[in-house]
């Protein structure tokens, strides 16, 4: 099995067809698999090649296909987070207040910023699901939860959450990678923890970057082909 | 159990229905460079043999040339046609093929079917495996009374002096044409 990262989504790659990895059957399936190659695309090809090949179209498509497998295995592991992660990553602690937290955020532009404990170790990430699911209507990790409970009237929606800080919000322990991971590894993590962000981190939980979903779709495999 | 042996029978028997097809025919122009290749090496090396050593009790053609011939000169991209498959698939196998013949000679039977398979054998050990080697090896054993009067020196004339003059032809015809190119690889 072999994933693709295409672009918006990651595809899960089986024999014959490459289907989203989450699955959804909602999700067109989409079929570019390069093993829909005909046989008469391979004894075209080899009429094409003058003089006498010396194998029979069979075993060339054999050929063919250990050749393919070998190459998306080589894509998807020769690409590792260190080489597409923002290297100076913003970053809180865990006393952060959240004013600071979301001002950050804001002015940034990002959408979630690892929590640092005092020994400047990985202790959590907060994202935005983070402080909407304290907010607006309970459970919903929506923004329309928030703008719905704001049409209501009752005040500021951000009250629960006014006087806290970054510890009581974050989810913790950090999903994390280091910076030798394979981008392929952490496509998968990110389909699979529904995630859009992870630290980087090295062996003693020391932030060393950051890794976006807007990172991966960068560097995907199949924009370097096409 | 009785089932499962019935499957794995039925199941061996369809191996021997084939699975894939025949390569593509090659073009007019393919045909006409294999037939001059072909041509001019076994045609040196028989007007050698035959106008200048005849009667020097050595002989520079052996039967296993003219398969040397097909792959040289019509199968010029298989990896069995390269230099390296040409010289070693004969030499190694006129040495084998000596070396059978001498030890195993009073029974002739066991003599060439030994040579044969470790012919082969020895070319895939050694990557030169070339077709034509295990009729070298067999005719060293099956040659009559000239070829094993040669002794060792089988290996090197004919075997080895014939395969380097073929291999001289398909150096300089198979670069001729633009479709062509000769070798794939030397080692």
């Amino acid at each position: 099995m072999i994933y693709i990262i295409g672009d918006y989504q990651i595809f899960f790659y089986n024999e014959g067809e490459v289907v989203p990895v989450n699955n959804s059957e909602k999700r067109k399936k989409i079929n570019y698999s390069p093993f829909t190659i005909s046989d008469e695309d391979i004894y075209e090809a080899m009429k094409d090649v003058p003089g006498y090949l010396d194998i029979t179209p069979d075993d060339l498509m054999e050929v063919y296909r250990h050749a393919y497998r070998h190459a998306l295995d080589r894509l998807a592991t020769s690409l590792k987070a260190v080489d597409i992660m923002t290297e100076d990553a913003c970053f809180v602690n865990k006393s952060t207040p959240l004013d600071q937290v979301a001002g950050l955020m804001a002015g940034k532009g990002i959408s979630g910023v690892p929590v640092l404990d005092v020994n400047d170790k990985i202790a959590g990430v907060i994202s935005e699901k983070d402080f909407l699911s304290r907010m607006g209507e309970k459970g919903k990790k929506h923004f329309m939860g928030v703008i719905a409970e704001c049409l209501r009237g009752e005040g500021c929606v951000a009250l629960p959450i006014r006087e806290k800080k970054a510890e009581d919000i974050m989810s913790a322990p950090a999903v994390t990678v280091y910076e030798h991971t394979p981008v392929i590894e952490i496509a998968k993590l990110f389909a699979e923890k529904n995630i859009n962000r992870v630290p980087v981190v090295d062996a003693e939980g020391n932030l060393k970057g950051i890794v976006s979903r807007a990172d991966i779709v960068r560097s995907s495999p199949i924009r370097i082909m096409a | 159990m009785k089932e499962d042996n019935f499957n794995i029978f039925k199941n061996y028997l369809s191996k021997m229905k084939g699975v894939s097809k025949s390569p593509p025919k090659v073009s007019l122009s393919e045909i006409l460079w294999s037939w001059i290749g072909s041509f001019t090496g076994i045609a040196l090396v028989a007007y050698i043999s035959y106008g200048m050593i005849d009667g020097t009790g050595l002989t520079l053609i052996i039967g296993s040339f003219g398969a040397s011939a097909v792959l040289l000169y019509g199968a010029v991209k298989s990896p069995l046609a390269q230099p390296r498959n040409l010289l070693g698939g004969h030499i190694f196998s006129a040495v084998i093929g000596v070396t059978c013949y001498q030890l195993l000679h009073p029974h002739l039977w066991v003599a060439s079917s030994i040579a044969v398979a470790t012919a082969i054998a020895f070319m895939h050990l050694t990557k030169t495996l070339h077709p034509p080697g295990g009729a070298t090896a067999l005719i060293a054993v099956i040659g009559g009374e000239g070829i094993h009067r040669l002794g060792y020196l089988y290996a090197l004339i004919p075997a080895g002096a014939g395969a380097v003059i073929m291999l001289g032809v398909a150096l300089v015809v198979n670069n001729i044409p633009g479709s062509r190119r000769y070798p794939e690889f030397w080692i």
